[in-house]
Parts: C-alpha cells; structure tokens; sequence
C-alpha cells in the first residue's frame, strides 16, 4: 500500500490544476460574455457604433450648396470659436424623426448643422416642416459625397466639433436622452 | 425607400443583433444537446473544454453563414474584366459597415453599393489596391477592413486562438496523464476511451462508468477512496457545468423569449387572413366614399368649420393624414385658433410622425395651452412629450392634472391611469395613488358609456324587453343623480331616456336640473325651456319656467328666444296681451322672409 499512497500524493495536486484550469477559463469567458451582454441589454454598450477615424482632426472640406440659397456652399468656419453639432439627416430616415426634439434642445445650447443627406430637397422641405428646423444652416449632401468624406455610414450621425474645428466625438444613431444627458451635454460643456 | 432605410442605425442595429442572436442559439443548442445526452459519461474534463471552446467560439463571434448571393447590379460592373476581377477581389476584403458581417461584395445595403462604386471609381482612376484600401481605411477606420491588420491594438484578438489551443493542449495533457494511474494500474490507459477527441453525438448514458468499474473490479489494486472521490468531484462538476448552462439559457429565454405565445401556422390561418383582408378592403371602400363625401362638403362650403372638422375625423379614419392635417389647418384658420382644434393638428403632426411629438407639435400644444390651460387633449400631448423626454416626473404630473380636471366617465380615464404606471416604471418613480378627483361622485347607478350603449341597442329589441331595461337603467341613474345634483351629463342622459319612454313631464323636470346644475349656461336654459313648451299646458312648471325665463333675460337680454319664451310662458299663464307684446317684438324683429314668421304671425293672430 505504500507505493499507492505515493502514487496519489503525486496524483491529487494535477487532478485540481486540470479541473480548475478549464474552470477558470469557462468562467472568465462566462463573466464576459454576460458583462457584454448586459451592457448591450442596457443600451451602454452598441456593437453598431463604429469609432470616427475624424476624431481629434479637422473635418474635411468638401463644399455643399445650402438647402436655403443653392448659390451659397455650406461654409463651417462661420462658427469657429465654438462648439459645433453637425447632423447628418435625411425626410427618409425614421430615427431621425426621433431625435428632432432632442436637436430642439441642443439647438438652445449650440448651433447645430444639418446635413441632408441623400435626400431631396423638396423632401428635405417637407421634414424640416413637420419636424421642426432646429437648425443655424443646412448643407445638401444630394450624392453623400460629404458623407463619405466623412466615414458617414448610416443617419442620423452627429459630429461635435470643438471650437478649432477638430471633431470631439461622433454619435451614430438618434439623441435620445441617454446619449444628450450622458454623452453630448457633458461634452459640451468640457469645452464651452 | 425601404432600400435607403436599412442605412438608418437602429435598423442596422437590429440587424446586426438579429445575426448574432440566431447563431449563439445554434451553439447554445448543440451545447444544451450535448450536456443532456452526456450526463451519463463522467469526463468532466473533456466537458469543460468543449464549453470552454464553445464560448471562446461565441466570443470570436462565430456566424454560419448563408451561402453569398451576388449583390451586385449589372450597372456596378466594369466594363475591363481585368479591372473588374480586380474590383471584386477587392470588395470581399472590405466590411459593409451597415451590416458588419458582410462584404460590401455581399451585401445589398445602399452604402455598400455606394463603397463598390467608390473602389470602382478609384480602380478606373489608376489607384492601386492598396492606395484604394487605404483610401478607405482613412474614412472608415480598420473596422472597414475583414481581416483586421496586426497592431498593437490587434495582438490579444490574433493570439487569442494560438493561446486557447495550448491551454487546451496542456488542459488534456494534465488529464491523459494522472486518469490511468488513478483508475488503477494493470488496466492501463489504452483501455480508456481517448480524451482528446470530444463525442458527443454518441453518447451512452447505460455505459458502465470505466472508472468507478475499474475500481470495484479491481478493489485490491486500488484505493476506493481516492478514486471515488475523483470520480464523484468529476460527476459533481459535470452536473454543476451542465445545470450552469441549462439554468443560464432557460434564464435568458425567460428574460428574452416569449413562451406565452402559441405557435400561429400560416397554413391554419390562411381563412382567418383572407376573411381579415376582406373586411379591411370593405371597410376601406366605405371610409374612402365618406372621405370624398366629406372632401366634396368642404370644398362646397370652405367657410363652414364643421365640413372642416368632418373631412379631418373622414380622413383620420381612412388613414390619410395628410388630408387631415390640411383640413385641420384650414380649421384653426377659420377658429382663429381655437385650442381644441389646435389640439387637434398637433395630434394629427404626431400621429403622421409615428406618435412622436414633433417641434411644430410641440408649439401647437403650448399655445392651446397657453389660452384654455385645460384643454385635455393639448394636456394629454403635453404629458406624452415629456415622456418622450424621458422627463417621467412632468409627464405624470400632467397627466394626472388632466385626471383631476376630467368627469370620473371620460373615455381617456383608463389610457391616463395606464400611462402614469408606465412613465413611473419608466421613470423608477414610486407609482402615484389615483388622484382624489372633485368630480368623482359615487357611483351608484349605471355609468354612463353603459347607458348610453344601451340607449344604442335599443332599437334592437323587442318594445317589453325596451322598456324594461331602460326603465331599470333610468331608476338606477334617477337614485344616483339624486345624491349628485352637479352632474348635468347625468341629467340630460336622464331626460333622454324619459322622452324615449314617453314621459315628457319627467324628461322636462330631468332638463330643468341640469339647466340649475349649471346656471350659466345660456343653451341648457334654452334646451330646458324648449322641452316645457311640449308639456305647455302643464302648469305645475311655471315656478320653474320663470326662474329658467328670468334667468335667460339676465345673461341674454336681447336674445330672440328669450322673446319667443316670455309670450309662450305669458300665453300659457292667461297673460294674453303680455303674450302678444312679446310675440309682436320678436315678429319685428325677425327677418320678413323668415319660414318662423309666418307661423309666428299666425299664433299672434289666434291669440
């Protein structure tokens, strides 16, 4: 008996360490998994928002005529020395709808700038009729030529640019609440 | 456009999440399936690997996809098929950044097409594959790219798998080596079945556990207590893993899922659909003759406010808010902006923007409340505004002010109640006892949407049935009414059910309560006067007639019915000069060709 008794001194310890190995492993990813899904559950966590490759620089220079006056091109640093929001929008695009109150509210705050992307604007027209025009000025983005100067991959995208200029963050997706309280009003704030 | 809508982001999101969901239930599935059917098997070891593969499979984001079907349109192609190939080859490598699992080579999304036509473009202008990838990149980011470049930021995701494997290839190592020295020398470890390679698709719950039969066939050669207790901390964790995993899916389910609902086969209701679409075509055939009845009426008179109003409730039934909206503007034109009717248009905007209230709505409802501040309609607009503000302490706070100004019988009472519930959840507000209203007065009879159902149906009864049930109605509101003189509604409800019963007498002292029930309202005197004339040769109302007379001439002095009254009221009393006086003043003063006139003339002259 004395060789058995060696034999699972020697043994006992690798039986834990294989067991306990895997287990950590399988609970480590098990937390994970239920940390993510829970902040996707909650709304804090979207796997859809993509990080603007813009942040930290200035936006590019692409020239869009004016919704209110074709002859003009949409100039933006009419508005240097403050923050900025630029809205991308457009009449078809239904969570943009959403977001028009929101717009209200920052519009009080900030000038905002809509960008109608991809839209007509006779559409554009009837939108900002039934919506409401929060809007400082509107740029016709009749192709997405600016949108996709701007990495735009969907609307309603919101840009915040600081008062150089530079882009401070990128929203993708309607304001709601959350996102004004949360993410764009703390924002704001930093660098008015 | 439904085409341009899947760009818009929570389209996407959805999407993107549906994917995903549909793939982890694949997994969890098959992970459910296997700990089922291998309970009876007791490597544990071999268990928490698979799982463990398993979710580092999820974490990697593991999709079955679908075969490709070509997204791209005829039009899209270059004319070159060198430069074509090379623009094809170049749209697998690129991420659709709508649909996130996709290439743009893949996938229909309007963004995709326009990325296609952007690599084309750029092929066309001389670009390189790699200057047209890096043109991307600098407006996308490395998200845009499928296969994610090496950095920094790269090295945990690309060593990930390298890392898993090993650990899984000591994990089985660790185990291969201490499992044939425990289960007992002489049997040796070729004997075991092999740990390394998974089997779930057989599994053989009857098989004899080789461990425990090991031990017990071989009690000297081992110690018993050594493997039973590996072999039961074994068992012990292959249950715990497996009820882990089941008990984590059935929770998800329960949160996620709904197993209320019962399967709904399209087969079965194929008649249900067709008698449905039938319906709703015959009912669309009628609203739409109502509508272009009502269209004709306000085009006929565009000053009239009522064809106005009619035309927006024939539109708003036939689902042609535009149409409502343009009546509805015409119609706060012609009110000078009336509150209720404002209240009404900005209903209408929000309705037209899928129940959100828009900014022009939100104007709409501020001026109406701004002249009439109980207008309900505009406050139960006001109360869902804010609660698409998410500001849940203002929504409840308007909502129940609209409660406290509304009888206990409005048709909106249950919608509020519901609402306030909502926002305070929404809110994680403690839920608000009903308000104490003024106006509820206890409810001993019949309410009144009953009655008045009731008053409905009865053309469809036989005259005994008729009768009986609305005389069980009317003592029931006649005793509830008693203890609630205030309720004019009650009242005239009252006084309509007595006329249908044909007791004038009754429906005429029920009429005179409501018209002392509210004592400055100019029309209740006029409707109660109007149903003493019937009975007119009842005398025992001339205390009421003159009160109701005397009221009449204070707040409407000059009106033409006051004079039409006090030669009534005059005449019946005996007073036939007085009568004539009077008669004589509203003949004067009523237009030559008026048809009341010569009726008129013709009572003065009998008198």
């Amino acid at each position: 008996m004395t060789a058995q008794d060696e034999n699972e001194t020697r043994v006992r310890p690798r039986v834990r360490l294989s067991f306990v190995l895997p287990l950590a492993a399988f609970l480590v990813l098990a937390v994970i998994a239920a940390v993510a899904l829970m902040a996707t559950l909650s709304g804090t966590r979207n796997p859809a928002q993509l990080p603007s490759v813009l942040i930290g620089k200035s936006v590019p220079k692409t020239a869009v005529p004016l919704l209110f006056d074709a002859t003009q091109s949409l100039d933006l640093t009419v508005f240097a020395g403050r923050p900025v929001l630029v809205n991308f929008f457009a009449s078809w695009c239904a969570p943009c709808r959403a977001e028009a109150p929101a717009l209200a509210l920052l519009s009080e705050v900030l000038p905002v700038i809509g960008i109608a992307y991809k839209d007509k604007p006779v559409d554009t027209h009837d939108f900002l009729r039934q919506f409401g025009d929060p809007f400082s000025a509107i740029g016709v983005d009749r192709d997405g030529k600016l949108g996709f100067a701007w990495g735009v991959y969907g609307v309603p995208e919101s840009y915040l640019l600081a008062p150089d200029g530079t882009v401070l963050l990128r929203h993708a997706g309607p304001i709601d609440r959350r996102v004004l309280d949360e993410v764009l009003m703390p924002a704001i704030k930093a660098v008015q | 456009m439904t085409g341009q809508n899947v760009t818009g982001h929570n389209v996407t999101g959805q999407n993107v999440t549906g994917q995903s969901v549909v793939g982890q239930n694949v997994i969890w599935q098959s992970v459910v399936g296997q700990k089922l059917s291998g309970l009876g098997q007791h490597f544990a070891i071999r268990r928490l690997l698979l799982l463990t593969y398993v979710l580092a499979g999820m974490m990697a984001n593991v999709v079955f996809l679908s075969p490709p079907v070509l997204a791209i349109t005829a039009e899209e192609l270059l004319a070159d098929p060198a430069l074509e190939l090379r623009a094809r080859d170049l749209s697998k490598q690129l991420r659709c950044l709508v649909c996130q699992n996709q290439s743009i080579d893949d996938s229909d999304a309007e963004l995709a097409q326009d990325l296609r036509r952007e690599v084309r473009t750029q092929i066309l202008a001389g670009a390189s594959d790699a200057e047209v990838i890096d043109l991307l990149r600098g407006k996308y980011g490395d998200y845009v790219l499928l296969q994610p470049p090496v950095s920094p930021g790269t090295y945990l995701l690309w060593a990930a798998p390298v890392g898993i494997i090993i650990l899984g290839v000591f994990v089985v190592v660790a185990a291969r080596r201490h499992q044939p020295r425990v289960s007992g020398g002489p049997v040796g470890a070729t004997d075991l079945p092999d740990p390394i390679l998974p089997d779930p698709i057989l599994p053989d719950p009857i098989l004899p556990d080789p461990i425990s039969a090991g031990a017990t066939d071989k009690p000297a050669l081992t110690d018993k207590d050594t493997t039973r207790r590996v072999s039961l901390s074994a068992r012990v964790m292959t249950v715990a893993m497996g009820g882990l995993v089941i008990g984590a899916s059935l929770g998800l389910y329960l949160f996620l899922g709904r197993a209320d609902l019962a399967d709904q086969p399209l087969s079965v209701r194929q008649a249900e659909i067709d008698a449905t679409a039938a319906a709703a075509a015959t009912k669309s055939a009628a609203l739409g003759k109502a509508l272009a009845a009502a269209k004709a009426a306000a085009k006929a008179s565009p000053k009239n406010v009522e064809t106005w109003l009619q035309l927006a409730m024939s539109a708003a039934a036939a689902g042609e808010t535009e149409t409502e909206i343009e009546a509805l503007i015409q119609a706060v034109k012609l009110t000078a902006g009336d509150s209720a009717v404002k209240s009404m248009l900005a209903e209408a905007l929000s309705r037209a923007a899928d129940g959100q209230i828009t900014i022009p709505a939100r104007t709409l409802i501020a001026e109406a409340l701004a002249s009439n501040p109980a207008e309900p309609r505009a406050l139960y607009l006001a109360g869902l505004a804010a609660y698409q503000d998410e500001n849940f302490a203002e929504a409840i706070g308007l909502w129940q002010r609209l409660q406290r100004l509304s009888t206990p019988d409005a048709p909106w009472m249950a919608m509020l109640e519901r609402n306030i519930a909502d926002a305070s959840v929404a809110g994680g507000l403690p839920v608000p006892k009903p308000v104490p209203k003024p106006l509820a007065k206890p409810l001993a009879g019949p309410d009144g949407a009953a009655m008045d159902a009731a008053m409905d149906a009865v053309g469809e009864m036989s005259a005994e049935d008729r009768t009986a049930m609305i005389e069980n109605m009317v003592s029931g509101l006649a005793t509830r009414l008693a203890t609630t003189p205030d309720d004019v509604e009650g009242w005239r409800r009252l006084a309509r059910a007595y006329e249908v019963l044909g007791r004038p007498a009754e429906a005429a002292r029920a009429q005179i309560a409501a018209a002392d029930a509210v004592p400055n309202d100019i029309s209740q005197q006029i409707t109660a006067l109007e149903t003493l004339i019937a009975i007119a040769q009842d005398t025992s109302f001339s205390d009421d007639a003159a009160r109701l007379v005397a009221r009449l001439a204070q707040m409407a002095p000059d009106s033409l019915e006051l004079l039409f009254f006090k030669g009534h009221f005059a005449k019946v009393s005996g007073d036939i000069d007085a009568a004539r006086i009077h008669w004589q003043m509203l003949l004067d003063r009523l237009p030559k060709d008026a048809p009341i006139a010569a009726t008129l003339q013709a009572q003065i002259e009998k008198l």
